[in-house]
């Protein structure tokens, strides 16, 4: 197996589990291909979608005869174009996703793993896959491909990228927000460690574009739990700023703030439709990957 | 006062100050971890730091306690409990030990009899003494025994006394005990510590005494004597071992009754036993023996801590004296398991008729209608000088006065020894003949003829007050009233003492008269044996009447059926038919003590040993049992007293309490050395080390992030388990 693009992140096995799977979103979307997703546009298809007057050097063959015969009027007969679906892939390589307990990947490697696994799996639906990677700034944006290469090129680049010191997650949301044209998936892998205000904000911009948004927290079980045993001086992966701490004696002060973090991105995102979810870091990724599409398959019939 | 037998060790209190060194003089490891939340870290320290600063304070505290404590504990404090302290240890003492010697101390413990528990401690309290201290023992009983009266250096002699002491069968009396060994540790000069050891079972009936002693004290208010006596008592510490049960069981049968009173051949006796129970309610079985066979055996649940009461029938009883006894199940005191009685079982009551044959014609016919009958005697008056009246349950006098001085003393000396003397007048004795017999109910004042229109009388029975003279009843038909034509009747002055009208004939006319004298009854008809005064001897009622004044005066001077030991007993109320030159046995084989106190009245001087009495009888192979003597109940209802009770009842100032020798020891030490608080500091230094670790570790337990996982369900709501 090589080491490099997909291969570095999933294996064989981890890719036949996700074989069978599909993203499907829950709008419409604004594909370039047909495909089998329900498109803002009207075109060939066979689920009719409505009618409308006739007009001067529309195609003949779509007259509606028979409502011809029973109103003795001209209507067009219009059928729900059907496309494919563009997903663009936010992947946050922020100095907080540095982090790791020990005992599992860093955030960002998960991250990593999670836009693989996800990536394979819009390519099998023969759906289109971007990326976004963004730490202090924009660091790389690849287009909508559906194509295995592409994916395999763009991973290929997200492997060279190593976290990044600070973070400038809200900025570059709104950034990415602007230049998606077309309605289209947006699935942000994340801590969301920022200026929580403003990462919903930036979420809410997506929503306003009529994308369908996908939050994946990515956090390690320690940040949830703080389940550090000694007192030691904890230094902040972005900031660098240091502090003397015995976890034993704050953990449930702690874990309750963490969980206010955490409900209000779970709020906001509920308001605003948009499929929250959160992933720790020691959930094996195809596992998580699996259940959540079926879980997502069964909410969506 | 505190102090230290190991005061070098003061200095490890300075290890109070190593956790503040240690918080002070403490290099951090500054471990750098990489966090990515650093914000809710700082956010969450903001939020505990008050918290986590008490923490931190309590557990300083915590620590530098436990570091005082560990030190003053090596240091050895000795809390003196005198002012005295290490002078005490050094003093000559005089010391006075009193042991109970009542018979509860039988009670069998786990580790023994309490008796013996209660030897042993004294043995021990006099081992512990120092050469040149001085002792004394007494034993407490019924009246206080000095085993070794003077306080004396021979320990060994002592203890060799101590150690051959019985336990004795009676009760016991602390306080009279104790005032004599105070009284022989005041008589010895010098300037020595007195202590006074009191070993007993903690049962509350011996130090009774001192309650009613201190209740008199208060009425007398504060008379000099007793303040002097308190004064002095107040210089004396006082030792108390209870060494009894502290929660007793036992059950006995603690009293007899045996009715009828008198028992005659062919009658059943009823037994009415009560069994006094120490304890919880249960079930025991009682058994009744008569001659060693047992004759009667019922369960009772005898209730809680009180007595409770069963009857048995015995029937069959041959004439003669049998001993009885009734029998509880064995328990922890065995002593006081059987109760003896004797059942005296007459064959008939031998009668005297004094009087001319003319006027005892129809008592004779009444009371010996059968020319075999030989329990009936007939004599003239003049021969009552000659005939022992001690041989007769009863004397009938008809028609005898006046009598000769000899024979009216003889009379009343049979009567005050519980004979039935019974007198009926007649036409030979004038009202002065009368005089010298002082025994009569009433003085009489003549005779009266009753005219013929008058002389129908009936008769009626005024009850006298609680039956005092004679529980008499005229047995008659039913529905009938009983009439006796009157033709003379003898009248009566006042009543003597102890005298009541027993029978009216008619308007308040006595007719019967009875009084009690001494233990015996004088009982006097207002008419004549004979038809010459009245139609009574041929009444239907003159021949039960008669024959139940017999029975029933003759039950009231019957002999008790047992006795508790006791001192100047009355031999003659106590013994039948007791007789100058008997000789009685005791239980043990001893000859009873006898006092005589002149005018012909025995009273026995001790009466200590429980068990059968008998009197060798002429010609009998066999001695008679003459007494029944059984130890007193007073201490088998155990009733423990409680230390508050002791120091009430007592008022000792310097009174300490131990429930067992090796309690007593450590008292005796902590009295004389101090008491040893290394223990009470370690225990401390124990409690707070766990508290530390308690508090130390409260953080971990509450951290649910130690065992808990924070999981996502399919919502993405973080959910905790």
């Amino acid at each position: 197996m090589s080491d490099e693009g997909i291969g570095a992140y999933l294996n064989p096995a981890q890719m036949s589990k996700l074989n069978r799977l599909a993203l499907n979103s829950r709008y419409v979307v604004e594909g370039t291909l047909a495909g089998r997703h329900r498109s803002a546009q009207k075109g060939a298809s066979t689920e009719f979608a409505d009618h409308r007057s006739y007009m001067p050097g529309d195609d003949l063959k779509r007259v509606d005869w028979k409502v011809l015969g029973r109103t003795d009027k001209y209507y067009i007969r219009r059928y729900q174009d059907e496309t494919n679906l563009r997903v663009y892939l936010l992947v946050d390589r922020s100095g907080s996703m540095n982090y790791t307990s020990g005992e599992h990947k860093t955030k960002f490697n998960y991250a990593c793993t999670l836009a693989a696994a996800l990536g394979y799996v819009v390519l099998k639906s023969r759906d289109a896959v971007g990326m976004y990677i963004y730490g202090e700034k924009m660091d790389a944006a690849l287009p909508c491909k559906n194509s295995f290469n592409e994916l395999n090129n763009a991973l290929k680049i997200l492997q060279g990228y190593k976290p990044a010191k600070g973070t400038a997650g809200a900025d570059v949301m709104h950034q990415i927000a602007e230049s998606i044209s077309r309605r289209a998936m947006v699935i942000i892998i994340s801590d969301l460690l920022d200026d929580q205000p403003e990462i919903i904000k930036a979420i809410a911009h997506f929503r306003k574009n009529h994308h369908d948004v996908i939050v994946f927290h990515t956090l390690d079980p320690v940040e949830l739990s703080l389940d550090i045993r000694r007192g030691a001086e904890f230094e902040d992966l972005e900031t660098g700023e240091r502090m003397i701490a015995d976890p034993r004696a704050m953990a449930k002060e702690y874990k309750d703030l963490m969980g206010a973090f955490i409900e209000d991105y779970r709020k906001s995102c509920s308001e605003m439709k948009v499929d929250y979810r959160l992933v720790k870091t020691d959930e094996p990724v195809d596992t998580f990957v699996r259940a959540y599409l079926e879980e997502r398959k069964r909410l969506s019939r | 006062m505190l102090v230290f037998a190991n005061p070098m060790f003061l200095w490890a209190l300075t290890a109070a100050g190593i956790p503040l060194m240690l918080h002070m003089f403490q290099r951090r490891k500054t471990v750098v971890t990489p966090f990515p939340t650093l914000r809710f870290l700082k956010a969450a320290q903001k939020r505990s730091s008050s918290r986590i600063k008490f923490e931190n304070f309590m557990l300083w505290l915590l620590r530098t306690l436990l570091l005082i404590m560990l030190g003053l504990a090596f240091a050895l404090p000795v809390l003196r409990t005198t002012a005295g302290g290490s002078w005490l240890t050094r003093t000559r003492r005089d010391v006075a030990i009193v042991l109970d010697a009542s018979y509860s101390m039988n009670y069998e413990l786990d580790r023994g009899k309490v008796w013996d528990v209660c030897k042993e401690a004294s043995v021990g309290v006099i081992e512990g003494l120092l050469s040149g201290d001085r002792v004394c023992v007494y034993v407490a009983a019924d009246t206080p025994i000095p085993v070794i009266e003077k306080p004396t250096t021979e320990h060994a002699t002592v203890v060799q006394a101590i150690r051959a002491l019985p336990c004795l069968p009676g009760s016991s009396k602390l306080d009279e005990t104790v005032a004599l060994a105070l009284h022989a540790l005041e008589q010895q000069e010098g300037r020595r510590e007195r202590e006074i050891y009191i070993m007993t079972d903690g049962q509350a009936v011996p130090w009774q005494g001192f309650r009613d002693a201190a209740k008199k004290e208060e009425k007398a208010g504060a008379a000099d004597k007793a303040a002097i006596s308190r004064e002095q008592r107040d210089k004396v510490s006082f030792f108390a071992l209870l060494a009894g049960a502290l929660q007793p069981d036992n059950a006995c049968p603690s009293d007899v009754k045996v009715t009828p009173a008198l028992l005659l051949a062919g009658q059943s006796a009823r037994l009415n036993v009560r069994v006094a129970r120490t304890g919880t309610a249960k079930q025991i079985t009682v058994a009744v023996e008569v001659d060693g066979q047992e004759r009667g055996r019922r369960g009772i649940t005898a209730d809680a801590d009180a007595e409770s009461s069963l009857e048995f029938a015995i029937g069959g009883l041959e004439p003669g004296i049998h001993v009885a006894k009734v029998t509880t199940p064995q328990d922890a005191l065995p002593d006081d398991n059987e109760f003896l009685f004797l059942l005296r079982v007459r064959k008939q009551l031998p009668v005297l008729i004094a009087g001319p044959k003319e006027a005892t014609r129809y008592l004779k016919a009444a009371l010996a209608p059968g020319a075999a009958d030989d329990s009936v005697k007939q004599v003239e008056a003049a021969e009552l000088e000659s005939v022992d009246l001690r041989d007769y349950q009863a004397v009938f006098l008809c028609d005898v006065f006046p009598l000769a001085g000899q024979s009216v003393m003889r009379i009343e000396e049979y009567a005050k020894t519980g004979g039935v003397v019974i007198v009926f007048p007649g036409d030979r004795a004038d009202t002065a003949a009368y005089a010298d017999m002082k025994i009569l109910p009433a003085q009489p004042k003549g005779t009266v003829d009753i005219p013929v229109e008058l002389a129908a009388r009936p008769l009626k029975r005024i009850p006298n007050q609680k039956d005092q003279v004679v529980n008499f009843n005229l047995s008659l038909p039913p529905g009938t009233v009983p009439t006796v034509a009157l033709k003379r009747v003898l009248t009566l002055g006042e009543l003597q003492e102890n005298a009541a009208v027993l029978v009216t004939a008619g308007d308040g006319v006595p007719f019967m008269t009875g009084r009690a004298v001494g233990r015996g009854r004088v009982f006097m008809f207002a008419v004549a044996a004979n038809r010459d005064w009245s139609t009574f001897p041929l009444t239907a009622f003159f021949v039960p009447v008669v024959h139940q004044l017999i029975r029933q005066g003759a039950g009231a001077s019957v002999q008790p059926t047992h006795l508790v030991p006791g001192s100047n007993i009355p031999a003659n109320e106590s013994i039948p038919n007791y007789r100058e030159d008997d000789a009685i046995a005791t239980p043990s084989g001893a000859q009873l003590a006898v006092k005589d106190n002149g005018n012909r009245t025995f009273f026995i001087e001790s009466l200590t040993e429980p068990g059968i009495y008998t009197r060798a009888k002429a010609g009998a192979a066999q001695p008679e049992p003459v007494l029944a003597v059984n130890t007193d109940r007073f201490e088998s209802r155990l009733t423990p007293i409680t230390p508050q009770e002791l120091t009430e009842w007592t008022g000792f100032k310097k009174l300490l309490t131990a429930k067992d020798p090796e309690e007593l020891t450590r008292l005796i030490d902590e009295y004389r050395n101090g008491r040893s608080l290394a223990e009470v500091f370690l225990w401390i230094a124990l409690l707070l080390s766990l508290l530390e670790w308690w508090f130390a570790n409260r953080a971990l337990r509450t951290q649910t992030g130690a065992t808990e996982k924070m999981t996502v369900d399919l919502a993405g709501k973080v959910v905790t388990s």
